[in-house]
């Protein structure tokens, strides 16, 4: 009973965390993403809870709490921050339109079910049916880094492909150490504020934060 | 002897660290010189004592590197190794202090001297290093810290492209010996300690032994500067401060030698002939190319690095005819080989240093390396004059100094040739002692040269004219080399049973302690030849006291008398009339032209009113080095080309990068699931 109520929950809170990943594929504006990325990390705190006290594992609390500091209040405040800094930059004109985003996005995710069969079937954790769209979410991430043109939905793709690799962990081993687990919010960090010195750089010298401009630097 | 290892390492940790630390900047300065001299005092002392003792030193600290430990063994032919860096090390230390004073201000002393500590330090763990891990880990930071030092004058033109030759062909090098390590590791245990593979090298196929026998002799010759792979030396050595360029042609590319002779003879315990003929072939024809090279150069610092090229080639041909007789069994013979190739890089290391130490002083007074501005310097800076000249002499192999000695040695195992039973290797030994004889009359001529026309005759220039003696630090480095020349040219009855020792046991080499006695003569194992450079010194001092004694009895006037050089008869003689370098190397531009393709260009520059009188007139003429032709340029053609066509999948856009990257990572992961 406890097991099937864990399963649940588990694959509920990874679906939403998905779909989450899929609010960055249809909307346009910097703000909504921001707003996706919060909403998606508080997801993950809570199922982060979840696997912590089904699986009795105290620490999972803790990396929970960082989780909820650095994701959910330190790094969309510093989106906000860039945001306001640049107003009216909009995703206006990705590579790859919204309708075959979708699509293709809903194909990775597919992949993802494949190529993680044979995991799934071998394992018995209760917390198994999330991992595809663990997967998924990383592809999603990889996928929006890839045809969106400004630098912000970029940062913003890597944090929610950085989110699928926790989610990954978590459902996979129930948490790894802490002390990695910090070293991980560390990288993050200190990657996030790396890429936001690059922004202000690009702006600076492109007079926009398109990506696509940088192949101007070529020779 | 631990004791002595902890003051070494401490040594230079103080050095580097003071150096980094201390504010002023003649703090800085001492620091790192006295740090440097304790630390390769140290490393001399133990060296000495480990090889008087016989001792071998094993320490392993397995918390420092992960899998194997940093394991540190001092045998024999480390110790010696060991003993070339602390003699050459003490010496340039105590240079740099004086030498690095003129770098104030403009380039950062502090990191020349941190890292002359740290090239120190690695070089001296270097010879000590037991398993793969810590040799190559030390053989990495070695090569880095020598790339900053040979940088240090980063706004000079050509600088930072010699680092760059440098820095490419060590790391050919060392992907050679990664691959010859893990040949050597044995595939599946996997283990990187030098003891497992001793024992790991005597179960591993034939070919497998020749890989690892080639790896390691083109990986090592790399750091060595054999022909062709020497075409960063004569670069990178100019443009280094001149300590460093000492420090680099004395121990740095010795590494080389002290690697070729761990791997070969120590780790595979020697191998069939072929081995050694093409050390031997390899050797012969750097030598020789080596030294015609340097006949070409005007540059005194290339010069030097030329002849370093050339005495590498005459270390290696002692040491390929010693792997020659250890195949066919002739032990004695093999020794002697290897002893030759061992005592001429003890010698190398110090009278070469000495001479880049001298090349340094001369750089210091007059600001150029162009020998065609120097000239009287011997009138202006004599205790140079007087080092230098120990130093050519030694290098042009005249007895009684050091060169003198380990090249009749070397002679000495190449005549034994003819006890090799099979007529086409008994062959070689002739024509290898026919090129070494010709390399060593080239190389006294290169000398003639390079004193002659640097410290003799007028200034031609006004910088040479306004020389000046270098300080008391820099000349007391340059004598103590001199000594060391004097004292192992002189001393060669105590040096080569120590050497003998060195190689005892080493791939199944046997101890000959006893059969280079501590007599006063030394002899050759097949006991035909004996010298006794003692005998000659004392004979040549004689000679010299007889020559006054003899004009005294004649009664020559010996009233002094002030004049000018006799000139054909000429009223005036300015510098311009002096013999020059190239004027000097002409003929025998002309007698190898088919090596050195010169290209003349003469442009005369007439006088307006009429063609008698001429305004000015233009020679230059230059050489085109061998393998830039025949190797090196076509190779960096094709790689441009390769690198061309990879251009085009790098367009700039970050979304395609990203991507490849995403393609690969889908690609690699549907090939895990279904393939």
């Amino acid at each position: 009973m406890n097991d099937a109520l864990f399963s649940q929950l588990s694959t509920l809170g990874s679906s939403v965390i998905l779909l989450y990943g899929f609010t960055l594929l249809w909307r346009k504006s910097l703000h909504a993403y921001t707003v996706a990325f919060q909403w998606q990390s508080i997801a993950l705190t809570f199922l982060f809870l979840i696997i912590g006290y089904f699986g009795h594992d105290v620490e999972l609390y803790y990396v929970a709490g960082f989780l909820f500091v650095l994701k959910v209040l330190i790094l969309p405040r510093y989106l906000g921050k860039l945001e306001q800094r640049f107003p009216g930059e909009r995703e206006s004109r990705p590579y790859v339109n919204v309708a075959t985003s979708l699509v293709v996005a809903g194909l990775l995710v597919l992949l993802a079910y494949a190529i993680t069969r044979p995991l799934v079937l071998v394992s018995d954790l209760p917390t198994r049916g999330g991992l595809p769209l663990a997967v998924g979410l990383i592809f999603v991430g990889l996928f929006v880094i890839i045809t969106r043109k400004k630098a912000l939905t970029q940062i913003v793709g890597f944090l929610v492909m950085e989110n699928g690799i926790a989610l990954l962990a978590a459902l996979g081993t129930y948490g790894i150490p802490l002390i990695i687990e910090l070293g991980v919010f560390l990288d993050v960090l200190m990657g996030f504020l790396v890429m936001q010195v690059f922004v202000y750089h690009i702006h600076d010298t492109f007079e926009s934060i398109d990506v696509d401009q940088l192949n101007e630097l070529r020779h | 002897m631990t004791w002595l290892l902890v003051v070494m390492i401490a040594g230079y940790g103080i050095g580097a660290v003071g150096a980094l630390t201390l504010g002023r900047s003649l703090f800085v300065r001492a620091a790192a010189t006295s740090g440097a001299i304790i630390g390769a005092g140290a490393a001399f002392i133990l060296g000495s004592a480990n090889l008087l003792s016989g001792q071998t030193l094993t320490i392993q600290i397995s918390d420092i590197l992960p899998i194997t430990g940093f394991a540190l063994r001092l045998d024999g032919l480390g110790a010696f190794f060991l003993v070339v860096i602390g003699l050459l090390g003490v010496p340039v230390a105590l240079y740099s202090f004086g030498y690095s004073a003129a770098y104030e201000g403009r380039y950062s002393l502090r990191l020349i001297g941190a890292m002359l500590n740290g090239l120190l330090l690695t070089l001296s763990l270097q010879v000590m290093a037991d398993n793969a891990l810590t040799f190559l880990l030390l053989w990495e930071t070695m090569s880095l810290s020598a790339y900053w030092l040979v940088v240090t004058e980063h706004d000079q033109p050509g600088t930072l492209q010699a680092g760059g030759w440098y820095i490419a062909m060590t790391h050919i090098g060392f992907a050679a010996l990664v691959a010859m390590f893990l040949l050597l590791s044995g595939g599946d245990a996997m283990s990187t300690s030098f003891a497992a593979m001793r024992a790991n090298a005597l179960t591993l196929a034939p070919l497998a032994r020749d890989a690892v026998f080639l790896l390691a002799l083109f990986g090592f010759g790399s750091k060595a500067g054999v022909v062709p792979l020497h075409v960063w030396l004569p670069m990178a050595h100019p443009v280094a401060p001149s300590h460093v360029s000492a420090l680099m042609s004395g121990v740095v590319i010795k590494m080389g030698i002290y690697g070729l002779l761990r791997v070969t003879l120590d780790l595979l315990g020697g191998g069939p002939a072929w081995w050694g003929a093409l050390v031997l072939a390899v050797g012969t024809v750097t030598a020789l190319l080596g030294v015609l090279y340097a006949l070409m150069e005007h540059d005194l610092k290339r010069l030097l690095a030329f002849h370093s090229v050339e005495n590498i080639g005459i270390i290696l041909i002692g040491i390929g005819a010693g792997l020659i007789f250890r195949s066919y069994g002739l032990m004695a013979l093999a020794t002697l080989g290897f002893i030759g190739g061992l005592y001429h890089t003890i010698n190398h290391a110090s009278f070469k240093g000495l001479l880049f130490l001298g090349a340094g002083s001369v750089l210091h007074a007059t600001g150029t390396r162009n020998m065609e501005e120097m000239g009287g310097l011997i009138k202006r800076m004599p205790w140079t004059a007087l080092f230098f000249l120990i130093g050519a002499a030694a290098i042009s192999a005249l007895p009684p100094l050091n060169g003198f000695v380990s090249e009749w040695l070397v002679f000495q195992a190449l005549l034994g040739g003819f006890n090799i039973p099979v007529p086409e290797v008994a062959v070689a030994f002739p024509l290898a002692v026919g090129m070494l004889a010709l390399t060593s009359g080239l190389a006294a001529a290169c000398f003639v040269k390079a004193f002659g026309i640097s410290f003799l005759a007028i200034p031609r220039s006004h910088e040479a004219e306004h020389a000046h003696e270098a300080p008391l630090s820099m000349r007391i480095g340059m004598a103590i080399l001199a000594l060391a020349c004097i004292a192992l040219g002189l001393a060669p009855f105590s040096v080569v049973p120590l050497l003998g020792g060195v190689l005892a046991g080493l791939g199944g080499l046997p101890d000959t302690r006893s059969v280079f006695t501590l007599d006063l003569m030394v002899q050759a194992p097949a006991g035909f030849a004996q010298v006794s450079p003692t005998w000659i010194g004392l004979g040549l001092l004689i000679l010299l006291a007889l020559i006054p004694l003899v004009m005294r009895l004649m009664h020559v006037n010996r009233k002094r008398r002030v004049s000018d050089t006799w000139g054909c008869g000429r009223i005036g003689q300015t510098p311009r009339m002096e013999y020059t370098a190239t004027s000097f190397a002409e003929p025998l531009r002309r007698v190898f032209a088919e090596l050195y393709r010169p290209t003349k260009e003469l442009s005369i520059d007439f006088h307006p009113e009429s063609k008698y009188f001429v305004k000015s007139i233009k020679y230059s003429s230059r050489i085109t080095p061998l393998f830039d032709r025949v190797l090196y340029d076509p190779l960096l053609r094709l790689i441009q080309r390769i690198s061309r066509q990879v251009r085009r999948i790098q367009t700039g856009s970050l979304h395609l990068y990203l991507m490849y990257v995403a393609v690969i990572l889908i690609l690699l992961l549907i090939a895990a699931r279904w393939f």
